[in-house]
């Protein structure tokens, strides 16, 4: 990484540690977007409790979906699961094609309000990236590779464990950093059915009119974006690089 | 010591492997040579169970295969493809504690193991232990395949075109290697070829297969002087036989008492390169020394002629 590169990303990370916690600073700069004297900063709750509870239902989501994917992924790539791919694949599209706002609306009177049904919302919906990409990703590891490591004696357990799942490990996890950034925006409408986050932010902005909150909330949601997704891609490339063939430079 | 019995593979109505039967002895190359779907590689991958026979057997030692349980055989049998197949996500050490480890090998055994295989296949352990595949030419990436295959000491080694990705400078040195690496350590091989020249380089026998038969089995000069079938006939070249036979004879085999002039010929060196030096140096016979240097006779063109002729 160039130092530029790492000044820009530790600006950004200390912008983002600074608003949450002590948004004060920042009135003099979202106060000309206010009307009526407004207050210029989200003044219902903390900024900081919010993005922690707003982080947290991503991840949960996320590291379900994780599971999941890569489970039915590696399941569905060995023998006796092979049939069941187009089936797994058909399920998986449609969770991420069912737009999460209709999964809230359907999840509420069966789960009620809160955190529960934004979780299935967003654990539907990012199934399918860490899903194709495991599959993808298995599916890759040249069959020369395996047919010298089942021809050493490794046994079908430590051929998963040993050879198909390291090589496979730089795309599962950019499957995993874009179910991430996904779910860090959708999550924004889980407020609508009063998950907390920062999508309240957001919300309250809209119904009073309020400009400064909803740049606000979007703000810190697209710092945490860039931020997570620069950190994920990171760590990709630290682990392609080990495996002699570097992926090209995310953005 | 290998015994393949009545071996047959079938897919359905199509018959890969048509009831084979040889006798690899211990401490021997034998290559299987023949056309692309000839059934060689099938018939290579059935002595270790990555295609289970449709019928017959394969003994090791005098066991069956069929009684030992198919990761405990291929631990116990080296195996080389083509293109290698290298972890590429571990260094060139990892990739060769492979089996040991599989094994439960002590880390001290397994590192003295990769040392003494680096050294044997001229790799500086220094320099190479600590490498990734992609960071090594096609030379060094076979050479470490064998180290692999090679590293739990197996009796047997399968090789499948185990030199069909290298250049044609550094596949002869790598089939020179191959071999002394093989004299040493008295290892049993298996190699399949559609290279005939290969063939004849590493075989001590050659089995030549055609659309899944096998239709003969013999040492090379016996292939060269009685082909059984016309295909082996026209499988080993016409045109190159008598030359192909020189190369398997050594110049003490047309030792002829006696003195001549010019540069001496080793005794140990065949009787095409004895030939081929004569016609070079436009001379009718040269003086034969061996390693040491002392006189033991000469060898002369007529004599070397004799040897090239199909009723040797």
């Amino acid at each position: 990484m160039s130092a530029r590169a790492f000044a820009l990303r530790a600006a950004a990370l200390l912008l983002l540690v600074l608003f949450v916690t002590a948004p004060g600073l920042f009135a003099f700069a979202f106060r000309p977007l206010t009307v009526n004297g407004a207050p210029a900063i989200y003044n219902q709750g903390s900024l900081l409790a919010l993005t922690l509870s707003h982080l947290r239902i991503v991840v949960l989501a996320t590291l379900a979906s994780t599971i999941l994917a890569v489970g039915l992924g590696i399941f569905v790539t060995r023998p006796s699961g092979a049939e069941f791919l187009p089936l797994s694949r058909s399920l998986v599209n449609i969770g991420q094609t069912f737009p999460p706002i209709a999964v809230l609306a359907i999840a509420v009177p069966l789960v009620g309000f809160g955190e529960k049904p934004t979780f299935i919302a967003l654990f539907l919906y990012g199934l399918l990236p860490i899903f194709e990409n495991t599959l993808t990703g298995l599916m890759d590891v040249s069959p020369q590779t395996l047919e010298a490591a089942k021809g050493m004696g490794l046994n079908p357990r430590q051929r998963l464990m040993q050879v198909e799942l390291p090589l496979a490990l730089p795309v599962i996890l950019a499957g995993i950093r874009l179910s991430v950034i996904i779910s860090l925006g959708t999550a924004t409408i889980g407020s609508t059915v009063a998950a907390k986050g920062l999508g309240e932010v957001i919300i309250a902005g809209l119904q009073s009119n309020n400009v400064a909150f909803v740049l606000q909330g979007g703000l810190v949601v697209a710092l945490l974006a860039v931020l997570i997704h620069d950190g994920m891609g990171l760590a990709e490339r630290a682990v392609a690089r080990r495996l002699g063939r570097p992926v090209d430079e995310v953005a | 010591m290998i015994e393949i019995e009545h071996l047959t593979k079938r897919y359905g109505a199509t018959i890969v492997v048509e009831d084979v039967s040889l006798r690899v002895d211990e401490g021997t190359i034998a290559v299987i040579v023949g056309t692309s779907g000839a059934g060689k590689s099938t018939l290579l991958r059935m002595i270790n169970r990555l295609v289970e026979p449709s019928a017959g057997r394969v003994l090791i030692d005098g066991q069956d295969t069929m009684a030992i349980p198919e990761d405990e055989l291929r631990h116990r049998i080296g195996y080389v493809i083509q293109g290698y197949g290298l972890f590429p996500h571990r260094t060139v050490a990892e990739n060769i504690a492979t089996v040991p480890r599989l094994l439960g090998w002590d880390k001290r055994r397994i590192a003295a193991r990769i040392e003494e295989l680096l050294d044997l296949f001229q790799l500086e352990p220094g320099e190479f232990a600590k490498k990734f595949p992609h960071e090594l030419s096609g030379g060094q990436q076979q050479r470490v395949g064998v180290a692999r295959a090679l590293a739990a000491k197996p009796g047997l080694l399968l090789m499948d075109e185990p030199f069909g990705a290298l250049d044609p400078v550094i596949r002869s040195k790598a089939q020179d290697d191959l071999v002394a690496i093989q004299r040493r350590l008295g290892t049993t091989i298996v190699l399949v070829t559609h290279d005939m020249n290969e063939a004849f380089q590493l075989g001590d026998r050659i089995a030549v297969m055609d659309q899944a038969r096998l239709l003969q089995y013999d040492t090379p000069a016996q292939l060269l002087t009685h082909p059984a079938e016309a295909f082996v006939e026209q499988l080993v070249g016409t045109a190159e036989r008598p030359f192909r036979l020189l190369s398997l004879t050594r110049v003490q085999a047309a030792l002829e008492p006696g003195a001549a002039d010019g540069d001496p010929i080793l005794v140990s060196e065949s009787l095409r390169d004895a030939l081929s030096r004569l016609i070079w140096v436009g001379r009718d016979a040269l003086p034969v020394v061996d390693a040491t240097g002392a006189a033991l006779g000469r060898v002369s063109v007529r004599g070397i002629l004799a040897h090239g002729r199909s009723i040797a």
